[in-house]
């Protein structure tokens, strides 16, 4: 432990050089105003910029880019709160309560957390990295199909039940998603599903699209079929100091910043769109353990505070497995794995030892990162909180114009546009028919490597199912999932048997 | 019952009937060896299972409807979004041709007018301020490169 603290003392050294420094603050300004445009998300943002670091040494390449990474992510938590329309896959959740904050007017006080999150949620991730990387790097390994499997049919039952009203209906809408995830190559045996000889639906549908369709696109529909006078109706603006939180909003929210941090750094060590599920595992837990989780979904503070913690800390942890296995397990880790690559670094056992100054440059920067982001961040707050003060009647065809043009450069393809106005149309009625969102997009997200884990389970029981049983982390989450869909029914049955009893 | 939950569940069920009908057309393989139908036609099935509990529900609960009618009450002006999305559509179909910097200032103009900014001058000035500004964030910063159309921009 001793030799690690050494280590990262020498790191620090190394992240604060004044040039390091430098890239870092750049990486962070560009990431958050990538972040804040729709369609470009982290994924994105770091490889269009990695050609401009070409001339740089790779601890400063990597430094700058990591910097990209963290403000793409915070930037995609400002539109979620602000618009209604998620930067990326992992502020999906944030757009459940984050935004019925902002239609309230606490938007401030919203954006303010999320930074504050991620900066204790981003403390933790690096001790955590320090300390934990390569005991829990071997332990994620034991993560194979049928576990994976069951984690993600638990992740969609607890989606199911803690979003919209019924849970049926949130159900049905993940199982929608997961039939859209279908679409495009088999991703086993790579025949074509669905596409009706379409070449642009081989690839599947882009994320992007349904995500910027649904939410954002389908939200200005809503807005554009009020009648003339709501029009003029902005949301409710905040006084001065009320746009940061209170000491209530601290007291509430820190006990979910710290299990989202928790919890986070754990799920991010599992292969996989970790963020993602780590942030809608924060939600539940934070719903489940709250005395009011009939406030979650009306914009409860603790439903933005903890996913976003989760997920900076699940980004965090995600980086152990890149850098101590070599083998990234989300599409951003694996980018970073193609930057390393570039400059002549292959990441692996032998990376602490053959690259110290890299390895421990980059976790030293990642934590100077956060704090760069929040002292930069927290000062835009009432920049950011004030575009809600333009007039709808303006904001929202400017709306239409950044999604549109957002979604247009994720593939330079104008077939995106179309498919995110097909998807705008769907969330309208979705709104229409009273039907959730964020199952339906991260079902979308996980659907294409549950069937891969679903099959290759499976494959290796030889098309017994007793695999998903027979193997203890696999039948934890499956035990969890019953309980979890039984457990309320039992409770009310419970309480019926009291009354009726006293 | 609520006309809309009805809608929307036979909606799903429909769906959930197609995924499956159309998975019925491709291999469907063995619980060893799924086939590429395999997932999407359990998932179809499926569909259909929790929409008809759906629909059952609805039927049982009869009068006593549980969603919230708020945004169905608040209808506005129909006629209003028609043409808001219709001019999404209509710039997308042109937008090759037109380019990107015409195609978002004929877009602005368009769904400001249509949200009521009836003031030509005010109209004209936030569309084209929006037109430059994202022309120079995308096309010149970021280096996007973005439809250029018949004027070459």
């Amino acid at each position: 432990m001793f030799e690690s603290l050494q280590q990262l003392a020498t790191g620090f050294t190394i992240a604060s050089t004044v040039q390091n420094l430098l890239y870092c603050l750049i990486g962070c300004i560009v990431g958050t105003l990538i972040g804040v445009l729709p369609g470009l998300g982290p994924i994105a943002g770091i490889a269009l910029l990695i050609p401009a670091t070409f001339s740089l040494n790779p601890t400063s390449a990597i430094i700058m880019l990591a910097g990209i990474y963290y403000g793409a992510m915070y930037g995609g938590s400002t539109t979620s709160i602000l618009l209604n329309v998620p930067g990326e896959t992992a502020s999906v959740i944030t757009c459940i309560d984050g935004y019925q904050m902002a239609q309230k007017g606490r938007a401030g006080p919203a954006l303010a957390i999320v930074a504050i999150g991620s900066f204790i949620a981003g403390t933790i991730g690096i001790f955590g990295l320090v300390f934990l990387a390569p005991p829990l790097a071997e332990a994620a390994l034991a993560f194979g199909p049928p576990e994976y499997f069951s984690l993600m049919v638990f992740g969609f039952v607890v989606l199911s039940n803690v979003t919209g009203k019924s849970f049926l209906k949130s159900l049905m809408m993940a199982i929608v998603g997961l039939i859209i995830g279908t679409i495009g190559l088999d991703p086993v045996t790579g025949d074509a599903r669905f596409t009706f000889g379409s070449i642009y639906l081989l690839g599947g549908i882009e994320f992007v699209a349904v995500a910027i369709g649904v939410f954002g696109i389908g939200e200005v529909l809503v807005n554009v079929n009020q009648p003339s006078e709501l029009l003029d109706q902005g949301v409710l603006m905040p006084r001065l100091r009320e746009l940061y939180p209170s000491f209530q909003d601290l007291k509430k929210s820190i006990g979910a910043i710290l299990r989202g941090a928790v919890s986070g750094f754990g799920i991010g060590l599992i292969p996989g769109p970790a963020p993602v599920i780590a942030t809608y595992t924060s939600y539940m837990i934070e719903r489940r353990v709250s005395k009011h989780p009939e406030e979650f979904g009306k914009g409860a503070i603790e439903g933005v505070a903890g996913p976003e913690s989760a997920n900076n800390s699940a980004c965090q942890a995600a980086f152990i497995p890149l850098f101590v296995l070599g083998i990234p397990f989300g599409p951003v880790t694996a980018i970073f794995l193609g930057a390393l690559l570039i400059h002549g670094v292959s990441p692996g056992p032998l990376m602490i030892s053959q690259h110290p100054g890299l390895f421990w440059g980059v976790i030293a920067s990642m934590y100077i990162g956060n704090f760069i982001l929040l002292i930069l961040n927290l000062p835009l707050v009432p920049l950011f909180a004030n575009i809600l003060r333009i007039p709808k009647r303006i904001l929202l065809p400017l709306v239409i114009l950044f999604c549109m043009t957002g979604m247009y450069t994720v593939n330079n393809s104008v077939f995106d546009i179309w498919m995110m106005l097909l998807f705008g149309a769907m969330g309208f009625l979705m709104r229409k028919w009273a039907y959730e969102g964020a199952p339906l997009l991260l079902a979308l997200v996980l659907g294409p490597k549950l069937e891969v884990a679903f099959r290759q389970s499976l494959m290796i029981s030889h098309g017994n199912f007793e695999v998903f049983i027979s193997r203890p982390i696999s039948i934890i989450f499956l035990l969890a999932t019953v309980i979890f869909l039984v457990f309320p029914a039992v409770r009310l049955i419970f309480k019926k048997s009291k009354k009726g009893g006293g | 019952m609520n006309r809309d939950e009805i809608i929307g569940g036979i909606a799903i069920f429909l769906f959930g009937m197609a995924t499956a009908l159309l998975s019925l057309g491709m291999p469907i393989g063995t619980f060893r060896m799924a086939g590429t139908g395999f997932f999407p036609l359990c998932l179809g099935i499926l569909l259909m299972v929790l929409s008809v509990l759906f629909l059952s529900k609805l039927f049982f609960q009869g009068k006593k409807v549980s969603v919230k009618r708020e945004f169905v009450e608040r209808h506005g002006s129909i006629k209003q979004l028609t043409f808001f999305f219709g001019t999404m559509v209509l710039v997308t179909l042109f937008f090759n041709r037109l380019g990107y910097p015409l195609t978002s200032l004929l877009l602005m103009v368009a769904l400001l007018r249509i949200l009521g900014i009836k003031r030509w001058g005010l109209n004209i000035l936030i569309s084209v301020v929006t037109a430059v500004g994202s022309y120079f964030l995308f096309v010149k910063w970021l280096d996007i490169p973005m439809p250029k159309g018949w004027i070459g921009l």
